[in-house]
């Protein structure tokens, strides 16, 4: 691990201040960060440390919920506004990493999480998200965990968060602040699609920090529910996921959410799939229509076509334990 | 056996000590500059730098040993004659009560401290009998756990874990002592800024203790507590958060001791697996994996038992399906599994 200066700071002014130096880095849970410091993939100069800081409350704000960036994973998944309120973060949450990493993880960390793509960890791969411009390894190499949606010839790698598919759909609101400047970025604006520039991952400016995330009010909680399908039944990255939430008045859907996880290159908002839904009554056929909307615009590699088919099946057996089919 | 109650404790960086003797010439631990060093306390003492086995070990270890006793001080170099020697005065014996108080050692009982090159204390042993005919033995058997080698050929690992405590001649080891109130809440650290390369002060608070340490900023708390606190049960397995190996109790709840930063600790509570038992009473865990056979090899177990411990103190995983996911973040290659799951069912009743 290169070296680096630590900054434990007072408070969030001076943790900005701190983070604002070139080459520094805000440190907050550290599942991601400090193991990938270890493997030399990042290589920060300065630690901003933000576990001293108070940002961890999570509270009611209007008709909605303020969650502080620094709350751990396992006190948003069993906080009981989220299960009441949030079903849909709650499960997606817990469907993520090992008690231990949501015990240290936040949800600002969380936001930010780099993805798990085998070659961006491998120092001798070429890799444009860790290298820019020294070439994509994984287009050329085993695909099986990449993206089908969302991607570039520059790369291909998943977004590897549960979190923030749950996010997507709820449409959360990421808030942060730099110096004296504050603002508020939706989280389906906060991710940036890979392009030419996959080392780019997100809007923020450097030394911007995410003091907490807003949920509105939802009209989901009672048709909602996020499966995750992986290699093993616990501590494994989605080979497909799927965040839905119904809001269903009068037999008919009147509005829908639908976000994918593990086959995008950022968490993926189906709105082509959530717009067939509106209007329609929930049924197998209208959840399978909705699925294969999903996934039009899917670009298989050569070793990961079958994750087309494995979310869509996701998404419509999603929509039906939503909707309360057994 | 003289039990100490010592402030000085296994794992601290040990504090410097100047002494005087009646000329006001200083004999101070800085003479040990970056090698290991032993302080003893005796009672009485005669000057015995010709012990050819006391030599011996001194040289095996490369060691200074100071020698503060009622009747005067010494220093002992492995590769010179006696350093120093004073008696008498006013002035050191004033100091030699305050260094008494300082490490813990009332006067009129004997206590061994070896202390390793980076400053930490390693060892703290009581000689219940004659501190001169146990010093070499106890130097010997210090030695060799700091090179980090059985004491003789055929004894296990573990019984050396036993053995270096007791050093096979009737010592009592003071791992500590004197917990804090349970109560007492962290204290959050304060801003600090150090810069890259540099060593940082840092307190830890592990099983009840505070710890002191100095290191640079990259140590996790994993390798703080296997190479600087000399707390091994805690393992390293993958070092990236993907085995459970490093579990520890982080103000209560399971972390990966390899991803967290030990300067990004303090203020924390820590539990590892040395502070569940109370004394030689196995925390109700503990003894469910031996009764259950929940373990092949043991290097995971530690882990496993500390997130049990917390899977059972937070209560809401019941069912043999909601504990096996629960317990997802310890693997265990020997596969244990089934035995665990029995273990940590069986304990359930017992823990509070």
């Amino acid at each position: 691990m290169k070296p680096f200066s630590y900054v434990r700071p007072a408070d969030a002014d001076a943790a900005i201040a701190a983070a604002g130096v070139q080459g520094a880095s805000f440190l907050a849970g550290g599942t991601t960060l400090i193991d990938l410091m270890r493997l030399e993939v990042m290589r920060p100069d300065a630690l901003v440390d933000l576990g001293p800081l108070p940002l961890t409350a999570i509270e009611r704000h209007g008709d909605g919920l303020q969650i502080g960036a620094m709350a751990r994973n396992s006190d948003v998944a069993v906080h009981p506004v989220v299960v009441a309120r949030y079903p849909l973060l709650a499960q997606a949450l817990l469907a993520g990493a090992s008690p231990q990493v949501r015990n240290m993880a936040t949800v600002g960390g969380n936001l930010l999480q780099r993805t798990r793509c085998p070659y961006f960890r491998d120092l001798a791969a070429p890799c444009n998200k860790r290298a820019p411009g020294s070439g994509c390894s994984a287009v050329e190499g085993y695909t099986r965990s990449h993206a089908v949606l969302g991607t570039s010839a520059s790369c291909i790698a998943t977004h590897p968060s549960d979190m923030c598919v749950a996010l997507a759909a709820l449409d959360a609101i990421v808030h942060t602040r730099r110096g004296e400047t504050t603002r508020t970025i939706p989280i389906t604006a906060l991710h940036t699609l890979p392009g030419d520039h996959p080392e780019v991952e997100h809007v923020l400016e450097h030394g911007e920090l995410i003091t907490h995330v807003e949920l509105p009010a939802s009209p989901f909680a009672a048709h909602a529910r996020y499966i995750k399908v992986r290699d093993r039944a616990a501590f494994a990255f989605a080979l497909a996921a799927a965040a839905v939430g119904l809001d269903v008045v009068g037999g008919r859907i009147r509005s829908a959410r639908v976000a994918l996880g593990g086959v995008a290159t950022k968490p993926w908002r189906a709105l082509e799939a959530e717009q067939l839904l509106a209007g329609q009554a929930p049924s197998r056929a209208v959840f399978e229509r909705a699925a294969h909307a999903a996934l039009a615009g899917a670009r298989p590699q050569r070793d990961n076509a079958f994750k087309i088919t494995l979310a869509r099946r996701t998404i419509v057996r999603a929509l039906e334990l939503a909707w309360g089919v057994p | 056996m003289a039990r100490l109650e010592a402030p000085i404790t296994v794992g601290m960086v040990a504090p410097s000590f100047v002494l005087h003797d009646d000329a006001g010439r200083p004999l101070s631990s800085s003479e040990a500059r970056g090698r290991p060093w032993v302080l003893a306390f005796a009672r009485s003492w005669r000057p015995g730098g010709d012990d050819p086995a006391l030599r011996a070990e001194l040289r095996g270890l490369g060691a200074i040993l100071f020698i503060a006793s009622d009747t005067g001080v010494w220093s002992f170099r492995p590769d010179d004659d006696l350093e120093l020697s004073a008696a008498g005065s006013a002035r050191l014996t004033r100091e030699l009560a305050e260094l008494r108080a300082r490490w813990g050692v009332p006067s009129g009982e004997d206590g061994v401290f070896v202390i390793d090159g980076d400053g930490a204390v390693r060892f703290a042993l009581a000689p219940s009998g004659d501190l001169a005919g146990a010093l070499a033995a106890s130097l010997a058997a210090a030695g060799r756990a700091l090179l980090g080698l059985p004491p003789r050929p055929g004894i296990t690992r573990r019984d050396w874990a036993v053995m270096s405590l007791v050093a096979g001649f009737g010592v009592v080891a003071l791992h500590g002592c004197r917990p804090r109130a349970p109560d007492r809440p962290g204290e959050p650290p304060p801003p600090l800024s150090a810069a890259a390369g540099s060593d940082i002060d840092v307190v830890l608070r592990i099983n009840g203790q505070d710890r002191r340490l100095r290191i640079d900023a990259r140590v996790s708390l994993l390798d703080a507590l296997r190479e600087r606190l000399a707390l091994t049960g805690t393992r390293k397995g993958c070092d990236h958060g993907q085995c459970g190996a490093c579990t520890v109790l982080r103000d209560g709840r399971p972390v990966n001791a390899c991803l967290t930063l030990a300067v990004a600790a303090q203020g924390a509570e820590i539990t590892t697996i040395e502070g569940l038992a109370r004394g030689d009473q196995l925390h109700p865990v503990q003894a469910a994996f031996i009764t259950h056979d929940a373990f092949q090899c043991g290097y995971c177990t530690s882990g496993q038992i500390l997130s049990a411990v917390a899977l059972l103190r937070d209560g809401r995983a019941r069912t043999d399906d909601e504990v096996r996911q629960q317990m997802s973040g310890n693997i265990c290659r020997c596969g244990a599994y089934p035995n665990i799951v029995a273990a940590i069912q069986a304990a359930r009743k017992e823990v509070v």
